[in-house]
């Protein structure tokens, strides 16, 4: 299952086409995806923080279907570098970590949209105004810390043997 | 080039890279982390000025901008640890590398569309727009640039470790 994925004309042409829009064009879109849900998010985790306070929250839920973009091009060139190399990364604790965090990352961001622009007044608060929802501060805390690890371990995705060397395995 | 290359092999980074294993990839997580905090308030100020997210108002929204520049600062400073403490082929291996140029004539584009900005008076304009307006031609032209650029640094980036595919692209 895992050989014929690898194997598949799709992935043997993301892997090894020499043309400009196989593998180094996905790897670029990964990154755009990745600035373009991550930096939104930190923006508005900032402003959930207290900074810049006089920011209106309701405009900010604005910016969510270009997260859910973001999203979506990282869906699509993930599983598309997932593919040309199947058998390393499901073998790569590293890589299945990062997978984990994306998870909790993107949960976490489905409920900052419900609870905090979406029904703020089930977390307590009334909505097109300045002031923040209960547990604001917790879910943008969250966003802060499960994009950091998600990018920490898929940096260190490619460095295993050092991380293992450091942890003492 | 070259004789900045010799100069960059005179400073002590490429011994330090090469003997703390941790150095590079974690300088790597941090021009990562930089990037999506510049495209995440440099490009939302753009995204608000282009129309996108109207209500925001936009003045509030560039108190972010400082955050970006920060961004910048640690993007610069990593990117220069790369260049000069490349443990492998040295600095010249970078400085030779068609895609690191091309992203550092357009790193220096959005710089340069920045300061045209700030100084031109745009920014004075775009201050004064109301939470739900449009802001003017001038200014969602220099925010086109910006969001062009920005994303062309990140994709020019990515090709300098495959500068072989816009080679043969280019029939180099």
């Amino acid at each position: 299952m895992i050989d014929a994925i690898e194997n598949s004309a799709y992935a043997v042409w993301v892997r090894e086409s020499p043309s400009i829009f196989a593998y180094t064009t996905i790897l670029s879109l990964h990154a755009i995806g990745l600035a373009i849900i991550v930096g939104i998010h930190t923006l508005i985790a900032l402003r959930l923080l207290g900074f810049v306070p006089g920011i209106p929250l309701q405009p900010l839920r604005k910016l969510f279907p270009w997260m859910y973009l973001g999203f979506t091009i990282n869906l699509f060139s993930g599983t598309s570098l997932l593919m040309a190399n199947l058998s390393n990364d499901l073998g790569n604790w590293l890589f299945l970590c990062k997978l984990g965090f994306i998870a909790l990352a993107m949960i976490n961001l489905e409920l900052t949209r419900i609870y905090v622009f979406d029904k703020p007044a089930a977390a307590g608060a009334t909505a097109a105004t300045t002031a923040l929802p209960k547990h604001s501060g917790t879910f943008a805390i969250a966003a802060l810390v499960l994009w950091s690890l998600a990018m920490v371990a898929g940096r260190f995705t490619a460095y295993p043997n050092f991380v293992e060397a450091w942890l003492g395995f | 080039m070259q004789a900045l290359s010799d100069f960059l092999l005179t400073l002590p980074i490429g011994d330090f890279v090469a003997t703390h294993d941790w150095v590079w990839p974690f300088c790597e997580t941090l021009h990562f982390v930089g990037m999506c905090t510049l495209l995440g308030t440099v490009g939302v100020v753009d995204l608000r000025i282009l129309g996108v997210g109207k209500g925001i108002p936009i003045h509030l929204l560039e108190k972010f901008v400082p955050l970006g520049v920060i961004a910048f600062i640690v993007n610069a400073t990593t990117g220069f640890i790369f260049i000069a403490g490349n443990p492998v082929g040295g600095p010249m291996e970078y400085l030779s590398n068609l895609s690191l140029q091309i992203k550092m004539i357009i790193v220096l584009i959005a710089g340069i569309n920045l300061v045209i900005f700030y100084v031109t008076g745009i920014e004075k304009k775009v201050a004064g727009v109301p939470p739900d307006g449009n802001a003017p031609g001038s200014a969602k032209a220099v925010a086109a640039v910006s969001i062009f650029a920005w994303i062309m640094v990140i994709i020019m980036g990515r090709f300098i470790m495959y500068n072989d595919t816009l080679l043969y692209a280019l029939g180099l």
